[in-house]
């Protein structure tokens, strides 16, 4: 597979965006990659969604908020449904650089991997890396995600990453809806799925408000961990 | 008032309830059968008291009411598991609904805009 011969989507879900999804679909359109943008509004009050629409990349509205795990799921129903080859997930706040489609993507389209995770903590760059308690709650999740899965991940809650067709398909049809990133890594790897990561770049959010900054940090780390716990029990593949 | 009358009275009134939202289509089946035989036992042991206290004995209990207690106790705890399950996969079918309908959505005003060129 290459560039040109796949059929890629860009899937950005945005909550309450207004003044960052403008920005950020820019900032895709600007790589001149051969990708189609599906912007998922997750039930925003405000004026994303006109704002998405406006720029003339493909808009989905959520009658309410859902969350960021279905606001995506619906990205992969879309992506199946329309027969996409990638699935790109890109937040809508304008902390990822999309300079690093490529580097994303190369691993999938040379088959190598099933979803590739861009991380933040593979190499020593000067990107932004999110603040010191947090990197320690990641830091707790690396270990916990990989001694279950035996992998090597180092940005588990990433959500800068891209799918294969074979994981749309399971996404789109059972997908983790309360802490998405981490619990995704297990469930894929649940499915037998080749899991790999690409060190990226990360901007400091533009604006908005982080969905995690708003939890007590110790709270989440705590429910995060069971329901990953939980992902271990279940069967990966019915919702 | 005879504590024994006030038992009769209220389970049966309970039952009688149950039935009446069943037949009002207030309560499905599915629900409806666990209420009725929730219900329809408490007129039961109320009646015929003497096999409840017969039946704490055996299984130990120092007093009958202690018996009722851990029973009832047994018997919400079992309810409100259910009615959990139930609320999840009502969220989860909610969800899957917003998810089609949004994309239904899409579907209308892409067909509109077809046609309307």
């Amino acid at each position: 597979m290459n560039l040109t011969s796949s059929k890629i989507l860009i899937i950005v879900p945005a909550f309450n965006e207004s003044g960052n999804i403008g920005r950020t679909i820019t900032d895709i359109r600007k790589q001149n990659l051969p990708v189609d943008i599906l912007v998922i509004d997750d039930g925003s009050v405000d004026t994303t969604a006109q704002e998405a629409t406006s720029t003339g990349v493909k808009v989905v509205s959520l009658p309410f908020n859902l969350g960021i795990g279905a606001a995506v799921q619906t990205g992969f129903q879309y992506a199946l449904q329309y027969g996409y080859g990638i699935a790109v997930q890109m937040d809508g706040d304008g902390q990822h650089d999309a300079s690093f489609l490529v580097k994303l993507l190369t691993p999938i389209l040379e088959d190598r991997a099933d979803i590739v995770v861009g991380s933040r903590f593979i190499e020593d760059s000067a990107g932004f890396k999110s603040s010191f308690s947090r990197r320690l709650g990641i830091n707790f999740f690396v270990r916990l995600i990989n001694a279950f899965t035996g992998l090597n991940i180092t940005d588990p809650t990433s959500g800068f990453r891209a799918h294969n067709q074979k994981v749309i398909a399971a996404f789109a049809q059972n997908y983790p809806q309360d802490f998405p990133e981490p619990e995704a890594i297990v469930v894929a790897r649940r499915l037998g799925v080749r899991v790999s990561e690409t060190a990226v770049l990360m901007r400091k959010r533009e604006g908005g408000q982080s969905s995690i900054r708003q939890l007590k940090g110790l709270y989440y780390m705590v429910k995060v961990t069971f329901a990953i716990c939980l992902h271990m029990i279940r069967s990966p593949e019915s919702r | 008032m005879n504590i024994h009358l006030l038992a009769i009275i209220l389970s049966s009134l309970m039952f009688l309830l149950v039935v009446d939202l069943v037949r009002r289509h207030k309560l499905t089946f599915k629900y409806a059968l666990a209420w009725l035989l929730v219900s329809a036992s408490g007129v039961f042991f109320a009646v015929f008291h003497k096999f409840l206290f017969k039946m704490a004995g055996f299984l130990g209990f120092e007093l009958p009411s202690n018996f009722i207690f851990f029973t009832l106790f047994c018997i919400f705890v079992f309810l409100s598991l259910v009615m959990t399950v139930f609320l999840c996969q009502q969220n989860n079918r909610n969800d899957t609904m917003a998810q089609k309908i949004a994309l239904l959505e899409f579907e209308i005003k892409q067909l509109k805009r077809k046609s309307s060129n």
